[in-house]
């Protein structure tokens, strides 16, 4: 079973992303803020992370990089509600997979998220 | 001075000295033959013809120098009441002058009582200019306007040189051509010649020049004597403060305008800083709960495994979904829109960007029974700039004709390259309500708006892109008939945005496919 971890400070978002994949047979953890997200990692060890960047405490710029640097396999797709052109890059530049932007297209996130997986499973 | 030069006054002289001589000789030899006496000394001498021609000769010699002396004096007499008169009031003025503040005022006084008062054919006075590197003229008697207004005297010109050598001394121009070499004389001469001036009294505050009194005689050879310049120096020591405060007091109000100026600007960029914030942070927070609610329709809509659902409620939930998405690109354009957004340059296609822009208001347009055309000119060269600035233009102007027209009308957007002036000229005309004369001037400011939900960002917003690229906008309106707004941009003025945008600034930018 595929591994997901969905960070987000609005709850309401994790339960619907939650739903939604645990219907497509993932394995979905959820975190609200970047500290907590580092401790699901750990304990779930996640193919795939769905990662807010505006966040109370540690943000997800901060913890996109502490993630790539513990485990650079992981596959990261950045979510945005409206970020700056710098955070996005920065993003990209700390080796974020993709990014999407809210409102999500389930349809859009679902195919991104398989297409990491499919990658990953290529490469082991 | 000069008492070679004959002017009616010194042929006055000339005559009185004869006559008062004639005089005194006619009747030393009538009294002669009584003087000697001619207690029986028969002298032949006494009676000789030639003896009262001897003796007028002798009274000439001798009382030539005595008598024009005393002439003169007479003729000072008569004429130093004149001179006393003009002085006076020359001196009166000066008096007024120290209580006025307007450099306009005093200038106008100084030249016009100068010029009347000696009966002059030009005076003008010359102030330094705002950047103290010319010296133009305030006032003048006696010249066209728009010949005084001509006049610039730079700090190396000639004159300028000399009156700093020569300090508060009055310029005369026969002497002081002659004290120079040719090439200094010609310069000198031809700065004179423009100032149309035989004299120029310079103005001094503390060896500081503030001012220039430049005059020319209606008569070419008038001349001013030694107390004439005395008096000039004078005249020139008491007005030279008042203009130096009247020149003060102008860069003072100068720099005060420049001041509010720059401070509104800053209180308009800031005021633009928090609309911008303030739409991130609507976005921001508006893009969340929007995600929730579309998020939660598409996993209903997406369910797997469960009974498949209603057609109404799955007909709601699609329509959720893409109002959601609609809400989402509002604040996103509410986002741009504030921003103006800054981005790279690029040659672009101005008629790409018009039909882009154009497909977002096609819908609407057609159902407001709209039509737009489009005027392209064949020859439209590829413009240097922001597509995006380019698209902010094009949308504010269609917004605004598509607003203006309401219902049935029409719209015409022209995009022309006038190859002449080296302008790319964009015209928008609509046949909408049009705009009322006293509101024309307005309609460019900064939250001027006709529409209740708008903000009045649009045209405010276009004329700063249009500035930036150093370009015009105007408008022309009938209330009734339809306005039409003119657009010009200089199509080869690359650099004329390096400054303010670019690199400087690198603001929000809103990713609108970040969703492919």
């Amino acid at each position: 079973m595929n591994k997901l971890l969905i960070v987000d400070d609005e709850i309401e978002i994790c339960e619907f992303l939650k739903s939604f994949f645990e219907d497509r047979d993932f394995k979905v953890a959820v975190a609200n803020d970047g500290a907590r997200a580092l401790q699901q990692m750990a304990l779930c060890q996640p193919e795939v992370v769905l990662l807010d960047i505006q966040m109370p405490g540690m943000d997800g710029l901060q913890a996109l990089k502490k993630i790539k640097e513990l485990y650079p396999k992981v596959k990261v797709i950045m979510v945005t509600a409206v970020e700056t052109q710098e955070k996005i890059e920065e993003a990209m530049r700390l080796g974020a997979d993709n990014y999407i932007t809210k409102p999500l297209s389930l349809e859009y996130l679902e195919k991104d998220v398989q297409d990491k997986i499919d990658i990953l499973a290529k490469g082991s | 001075m000069s008492s070679h030069v004959r002017t009616p006054k010194t042929v006055l002289k000339k005559i009185l000295v004869g006559l008062v001589l004639f005089s005194l000789g006619a009747l030393a030899a009538y009294l002669l033959p009584f003087l000697i006496p001619s207690s029986g000394i028969s002298n032949p001498w006494v009676h000789h013809p030639l003896l009262p021609i001897l003796v007028m000769t002798l009274i000439f010699v001798a009382a030539y120098k005595n008598t024009e002396r005393l002439i003169k004096k007479f003729l000072e007499k008569y004429f130093f009441h004149k001179k006393t008169f003009a002085q006076m009031t020359l001196m009166d003025l000066t008096g007024d002058l120290a209580v006025n503040l307007d450099l306009q005022e005093i200038s106008n006084l100084v030249v016009n009582t100068f010029g009347e008062v000696l009966q002059l054919k030009t005076v003008a006075l010359l102030v330094p200019d705002t950047l103290q590197s010319h010296f133009e003229v305030a006032s003048a008697f006696g010249w066209s306007i728009s010949a005084s207004k001509k006049i610039r005297l730079a700090s190396d010109t000639q004159l300028l040189k000399k009156i700093h050598q020569t300090g508060p001394h009055v310029l005369m121009r026969g002497p002081v051509l002659q004290s120079l070499s040719w090439q200094e004389a010609n310069a000198l001469a031809h700065d004179l010649d423009s100032l149309q001036a035989a004299w120029v009294i310079p103005l001094f505050v503390k060896g500081e020049l503030v001012g220039l009194l430049a005059f020319g005689a209606l008569v070419p050879d008038t001349v001013f004597d030694q107390g004439d310049f005395h008096f000039f120096r004078e005249f020139a020591a008491a007005i030279a403060p008042c203009v130096h405060n009247a020149l003060v007091v102008k860069r003072l109000r100068q720099l005060n305008f420049e001041l509010q100026d720059s401070q509104s600007q800053w209180v308009q960029k800031t005021k633009l800083n928090a609309i911008e914030k303030l739409a991130a942070g609507i976005a921001h927070e508006i893009h969340n709960p929007l995600a929730i609610i579309s998020g939660k329709a598409q996993v209903l809509l997406m369910q797997k495994g469960s009974k498949q659902l209603e057609p109404n409620v799955q007909d709601a939930l699609n329509t959720i979904v893409k109002q959601t998405r609609r809400a989402a690109d509002i604040t996103r354009k509410l986002l741009m829109y504030s921003q103006g957004s800054r981005g790279p340059q690029e040659w672009i296609a101005l008629e790409k960007v018009l039909d882009e822009t154009l497909s977002l208001l096609a819908y609407q347009a057609s159902m407001d029974k709209i039509e737009i055309v489009r005027n392209l000119d064949p020859e439209l060269p590829l413009f240097f700039a922001n597509r995006q600035e380019i698209r902010e233009i094009f949308l504010n102007l269609l917004l605004n004709a598509v607003e203006a027209v309401g219902s049935e009308g029409k719209i015409v957007v022209e995009l022309k390259y006038l190859r002449a002036e080296e302008l790319i000229e964009i015209v928008c005309s609509d046949t909408g309500k049009g705009i009322p004369a006293e509101h024309l001037d307005k309609v460019f400011n900064p939250f001027y708006t006709t529409r209740h939900e708008a903000v009045g960002l649009g045209l405010f917003v276009t004329k700063q892109i249009v500035h930036r690229y150093g370009g015009s906008i105007r408008v022309e309106s009938q209330v009734g008939v339809g306005s039409m707004f003119i657009l010009q941009m200089p199509y080869a003025a690359e650099g004329a945005r390096s400054l303010g945008m670019g690199t400087e600034r690198s603001g929000v930018q809103v990713l609108g496919a970040g969703q492919k």
